[in-house]
């Protein structure tokens, strides 16, 4: 499917989700898709760490449902990443793991081993068991609904395999903040919801 | 009479408490394994052992973003492995980070293979400009509590060094 429409799906089926993206495409595309800036962090500067920040926050709320994209560049670096969201086994924690096969944002550059990782076998394989893969928009769009269904147990993993960002796509507009911009914007959006005190930290 | 006075393990865990720890997420070093074993045995705190070091970095980052406490726990050559971690995460967002971790290499260390952490160890955190504090003595492990708070002020992370006299004892 295509990596646009499949952002697209999702985001027609967002609620109230607080979204986390990666470093590569996905922050792009999220951006593209919602020009959120407000309940969706763009942790770009960050390669395979953006299901660990999105599991320590959903450790830490959790009443947030949480959406994490995760690049399969990423997610080669740091595979074992799963071991501990299985451990945690978070049920507000979403991990889309997006598989272009390549490394989107350097030039869709080739992964190793890129025609035989089967991300689902290593999240069975790691004990995980709400798994979900999707390859067109017509079965993401179908069986959304029983991926984000309220009160399941466990941590919730999903493959959507796409295709690589095309030269037009690549040109795509990078969320437009610097770091600590996000980092307010983000973090006083989660205080109004959560009448919580992130920022106002006093000794 | 039996000795009451807590455990150097349990003094560090009473230190985390006080200043609103609440997750520890942590990667073994032999010198931490009674800190460690300790913290995952009190109900005052939610214990995660992580795959890597730079998973500790992501999931006590990601708290701090939901206004929970925590602290990363791990050894010397573990943290040699965050410095991309701490400076695309804690830097690039200016989001506050407690690290706890082991002064290996330095005196009474006798690890031959734990040279290059006692060679580059300090030089990579000055080199970063990341604050330190050494505790190598008991009476200071009261300091945990003041780095901690410099990591909320900053807004950057900071790292506490045990040495392995403070850990293990006084060694030749």
């Amino acid at each position: 499917m295509k990596y646009m429409d499949c952002f697209r799906a999702i985001a027609r089926h967002r609620t109230n989700e607080i979204v986390i993206t990666s470093a590569g495409n996905s922050g792009q595309a999220w951006w593209s898709a919602t020009r959120d800036s407000v309940a969706s962090f763009y942790l770009d500067a960050s390669m395979s760490l953006s299901t660990m920040f999105a599991s320590g926050l959903a450790l830490a709320q959790p009443e947030l449902k949480i959406w994490a994209f995760m690049g399969d560049g990423a997610f080669c670096m740091n595979p074992g990443m799963l071991m501990v969201e299985r451990e945690l086994n978070l049920p507000n924690l979403t991990h889309f793991l997006v598989s272009n096969r390549v490394y989107g944002a350097t030039s869709n550059a080739a992964l190793p081993n890129l025609e035989n990782n089967d991300y689902a076998a290593i999240a069975r394989g790691m004990g995980l068991q709400r798994i979900f893969e999707f390859r067109s928009v017509e079965d993401l769009e179908r069986d959304f609904p029983r991926l984000a269904a309220a009160n399941t147990p466990g941590h919730t993993f999903v493959v959507l395999e796409v295709e690589p960002f095309d030269a037009t796509e690549q040109k795509l507009e990078q969320p437009p903040f610097n770091g600590t911009e996000l980092k307010y914007r983000f973090g006083r959006h989660l205080e109004s919801v959560l009448g919580c005190d992130i920022f106002g930290y006093r000794v | 009479m039996p000795d009451k006075t807590p455990t150097i393990a349990a003094q560090i865990a009473d230190e985390l408490s006080s200043c609103g720890v609440k997750l520890v997420a942590s990667l073994p070093d032999n010198w931490l394994m009674d800190v460690i074993e300790t913290i995952r045995g009190d109900q005052r705190f939610v214990h995660v052992p992580v795959n890597r070091e730079e998973s500790a970095i992501g999931l006590c980052s990601g708290a701090y973003m939901g206004a929970m406490g925590s602290a990363a726990l791990m050894g010397a050559s573990g943290f040699m492995t965050v410095v991309y971690a701490l400076t695309k995460i804690n830097y690039t967002y200016e989001i506050p980070l407690f690290l706890l971790a082991t002064l290996r290499g330095a005196g009474g260390d006798h690890h031959k293979h734990h040279i290059s952490n006692g060679l580059y160890l300090l030089p990579v955190l000055d080199a970063i400009s990341m604050p330190y504090q050494i505790i190598d003595d008991p009476d200071d492990i009261g300091l945990i509590s003041r780095c901690y708070h410099h990591t909320r002020t900053f807004s950057r992370p900071m790292v506490v060094l045990f040495t392995r006299d403070l850990l293990r004892g006084r060694h030749q």
